[in-house]
């Protein structure tokens, strides 16, 4: 296997664009990640397209990525279309990967694209709670949330204090983000005084619909240079796994944690040697879980994290330096190649106001997504190493 | 205006089962529901929704039909004060361990919801999750704290 660079990243700014649709947002992201990474579309072997909601939100039926990218003017290349709920984007940029590295071509682009508004709010609630079947009986994402975060809370002793402490850190990122959905920085008072969603979930905590996408450039190592003076961002691990079922009795490893740990080994690095993280906190206060699970701190020490800033810009791993999920906003299949394009500018030196001040030279993501049976339907863990 | 709306939509509306195949629904006041899952014969292990290859023993012709009484207890629950278009709101929504063994999500009816707790004892109720615009009622599997009446 041939060793695999990002040499370009690129994205919309998320939000509510009632007048774009999809082939106008994909093609945003993929011309600024091929002005990123300086090649032509003439260079591009293979495409892989993520998007989940289209078909049932827009005049989009099939071949979406297809549609998507002659609107940039990328014709006649393979192009793989990726559904995978809300880890479609890191689902995509591994199939570019492994395209690169198994040598099939060298340079390969993954693209991340949805549309949630599309002017009835109704038929877009429908659309998101759509990752799993059990929709149709009324379950809800939220509620789903909800219910892990109140047993976590009651094993933690922990406060809804600690979970706004995370929003407020989030949502200052995203304030510094110029293309995050929400730029207002709340404090600890703002989140818990807004209304509850699902206790112990307030309205700031969550993520909403947004629209966006967001693209990245791949290719083999030994032509990068052909392409771009910038530093190049190894993918040290792009790790995909699936749930497992919970036998009862037995230990059930979170899907996260196996994810993780699986792409540590193949990196050849551990969670200590991570410097900048990007994680699915679609409720912000899962971003406490995750900083276990993905082993930032010993079980039981989250709290202890956010309290004592360790996560913030400023600390010894920022995590969330684009606002997260509910800041920098959540167009599903967008959202993991939202991630990657972060952490590709925070080790570049890039990412302006919210530069993280630790001279990152590991960044992860995580990017889980959908629900089946009784966990997610999928977990993807990227490493980037500058 | 809006009840009687409703009152004539009603009248129009058909009562449709959502989720055919996983429940039981008893035809007399006497009979009681169940839900319909599936057994390993090998390990034991009891499922719902029915799984046709056991996890745990991951082999073909293990699996049998089996019912569940539907009671167990409240592992986790949320209160959502919101709903997906036509189900009640608030919607409550929890996770149960029933007796049997297996881990089940369903929606809680017939309590207040600030009266639930983790731990608490509940039991099948077959009833009403749903209305549509057309008046078309949804029954399907839901879960009540034992001893209390279907509101």
């Amino acid at each position: 296997m041939r060793d695999v660079v990002v040499i370009g990243v690129g994205m919309t700014r998320f939000g509510k664009f009632l007048e774009r649709d999809l082939q106008d947002l994909g093609a945003e992201a993929v011309w600024k990640a091929i002005e990123d990474a300086n090649v032509s579309l003439s260079d591009i072997g293979v495409a892989y397209v993520a998007n989940a909601v289209g078909p049932q939100l827009s005049e989009l039926k099939g071949t979406i990525g297809q549609h998507v990218l002659t609107a940039a003017g990328l014709f006649k290349i393979p192009v793989i279309n990726v559904e995978n709920a809300c880890s479609g984007g890191s689902t995509a940029f591994r199939g570019a990967c492994m395209e690169v590295a198994s040598g099939n071509c060298d340079v390969a682009l993954a693209l991340g694209v949805e549309k949630l508004y599309c002017g009835d709010t109704a038929k877009s609630a429908e659309a998101m709670a759509s990752g799993t079947p059990y929709a149709k009986f009324g379950f809800m994402f939220v509620g789903l949330y909800a219910m892990n975060l109140r047993r976590w809370m009651k094993e933690r002793n922990a406060k809804k204090e600690h979970f706004a402490k995370v929003v407020a850190k989030n949502t200052y990122n995203g304030s510094l983000n110029p293309y995050a959905q929400f730029r207002k920085p709340m404090t600890v008072e703002e989140v818990l005084n807004s209304r509850v969603v699902a206790e112990p979930l307030h309205l700031y905590m969550c993520s909403t619909m947004g629209d966006g996408a967001a693209c990245a450039i791949v290719c083999a190592v030994e032509v990068a240079k052909r392409f771009t003076t910038k530093p190049l961002i190894f993918v040290a691990a792009c790790e995909l796994v699936s749930g497992s079922y919970h036998i009862p009795g037995e230990p059930h490893v979170p899907i996260t944690r196996r994810a993780a740990f699986t792409a540590y080994e193949k990196a050849g690095i551990g969670p200590e040697d991570v410097d900048v993280a990007e994680v699915h906190d679609a409720m912000a206060p899962a971003e406490l879980l995750l900083y276990e699970e993905l082993g930032f701190c010993p079980e039981g020490d989250a709290l202890r994290m956010i309290e004592e800033g360790k996560t913030a810009l400023s600390g010894e791993l920022p995590v969330n330096p684009s606002g997260g999920l509910a800041a920098r906003g959540h167009p599903i299949s967008a959202t993991g190649l939202a991630q990657i394009a972060e952490i590709v500018w925070q080790l570049r030196g890039e990412a302006g106001e919210r530069q993280v001040r630790n001279n990152p030279r590991v960044g992860l993501t995580e990017n889980a997504g959908g629900w089946v049976m009784d966990d997610n339907g999928a977990c993807a863990i990227t490493i980037l190493k500058r | 205006m809006d009840s009687l709306k409703t009152k004539e939509e009603r009248a129009g509306g058909k009562e449709i089962i959502l989720g055919e195949g996983l429940f039981h629904m008893p035809s007399s006041p006497d009979e009681r529901p169940y839900l319909k899952g599936s057994k390993c014969l090998s390990c034991g292990l009891v499922f719902f929704p029915k799984l046709k290859i056991c996890p745990k023993c991951l082999r073909r012709g293990t699996i049998e039909e089996a019912t569940l009484t539907g009671k167990g207890v409240i592992d986790t629950f949320a209160v959502v004060n919101s709903a997906l278009p036509g189900f009640k709101s608030p919607s409550v929504q929890a996770y149960i361990n029933l007796l049997e063994g297996p881990r089940v999500w369903g929606l809680i009816t017939g309590c207040e919801p600030d009266e639930l707790e983790i731990g608490m004892e509940v039991e099948l109720a077959i009833g009403e999750v749903k209305r549509d615009g057309e008046g078309n009622v949804f029954i399907s599997y839901q879960f009540r704290p034992i001893g209390r009446s279907l509101k």
